[in-house]
Parts: C-alpha cells; sequence; structure tokens
C-alpha cells in the first residue's frame, strides 16, 4: 500500500472495486455511497498524517522559546516522515504476508 | 460532490446493499492497517531518525524503521500471549 493510497488516489485495490462494481450492480446510488466512504476515509487519513507530522517536526526542528521558525529543517523533515512512512508500511505489510502464508494469521 | 439523501438509501436493493456491507469491511480493514502504519511511524520515527539536516533516510535509520517495526510487533505478540497464560 503506497502512499499516495491515503489521499485516495490510484491504490489498485480500489481501482478494481470501482470496476468489479461498475460490472455487477452499477446501481449509482450504491456507486455514489461507496465513493463518499471513500473519499472520507481518504480526508481522515490526510489529516492523521499532517497532524502526526507536524508534531514529529515540531518536536525536532523548534526549541523554546520558539521565537525563529526553521523552514528548512521542516521541509527535510516531511520529506523524511513521509519516506519513513514508506519503508515502515512496506515492512509492516511483508510481516502481515509471511504471518498469513505461514498459517499465524 | 452530491449528497445522498435517506430516500436515496431506503431505496437501495439488496444486492447493493450486500455490495455495500462488502465495500465497508474490506474498507475497515484497510483503515486499519492505514492506523497502524501512522502510528508505528509515529513511534519508530522518534526512535530511529536522528537529525533531519538532509530529507534522505540514511540506511541505518532505513534499517532501524524496518526493525522497530517487528521488534514492536514481536513485543505485541509476546504481550498478548502472556495475557493469555496469566488467565
Amino acid at each position: 500500500m503506497g502512499l499516495s493510497s491515503i489521499f485516495g488516489g490510484g491504490a489498485p485495490s480500489q481501482q478494481k472495486d470501482a470496476a468489479s462494481s461498475a460490472k455487477t450492480s452499477s446501481n449509482p446510488i450504491a456507486i455514489e455511497l461507496k465513493n463518499q466512504i471513500a473519499q472520507e476515509l481518504a480526508v481522515a487519513n490526510a489529516t492523521e498524517l499532517v497532524n502526526k507530522i507536524s508534531e514529529n517536526c515540531f518536536e525536532k526542528c523548534l526549541t523554546s522559546p520558539y521565537t525563529s521558525r526553521n523552514d528548512p529543517c521542516i521541509d527535510q523533515c516531511l520529506a523524511k516522515y513521509m519516506r519513513s512512512w514508506n519503508v515502515i508500511s512496506k515492512a509492516y505489510i511483508s510481516r502481515i504476508q509471511n504471518a498469513s502464508a505461514s498459517g499465524e494469521i | 460532490m452530491s449528497s445522498l439523501s435517506t430516500s436515496d438509501l431506503a431505496s437501495l436493493d439488496d444486492t447493493s446493499k450486500k455490495e455495500i456491507a462488502t465495500f465497508l469491511e474490506g474498507e475497515n480493514s484497510k483503515q486499519k492497517v492505514q492506523m497502524s502504519i501512522h502510528q508505528f511511524t509515529n513511534t519508530c520515527f522518534k526512535k530511529c531518525v536522528g537529525s533531519v539536516n538532509n530529507p534522505d533516510l540514511s540506511s541505518q535509520e532505513e534499517q532501524c524503521l524496518a526493525n522497530c517495526v517487528n521488534r514492536f510487533l514481536d513485543t505485541n505478540i509476546r504481550i498478548v500471549n502472556g495475557l493469555q497464560n496469566t488467565r
């Protein structure tokens, strides 16, 4: 699962869902409902990410008594956090896949 | 975004209801994984990333992040087992 999926963009499973729902029911109300749900989840995920990055980068880049800002640090921290997100995502998902392949879960 | 009314929802047939239930189940488990990743990144970033002088992760940092997730999960499993044994 890539970072882009949390913004509602191009998760392969979502594309497949949309394609298969178009084939099976294609009830416009059902499609609209699914889109709204997916949209709200994407917003919730983006909000969570923004809050966590703000918290972590504020911590790393700014010090009491907070007289000056440190924008270059914030920008680098943001990039570093997103890369960390991707590393963690890969490690966690491969762990889930290994556990399910060996029948642990 | 057009919003759905209550009567729109009431008019859904059984096939569509089932389809939406399946969809929700899938989104729900995807969301659980997403929230865990948020939590692990928050925890492990604090522990593994020292300086933010450049936007790239060092190979040590990257290794630390992956180890951090795996040790966290090991811990989680051990805790669950430990609690089960004390019952």
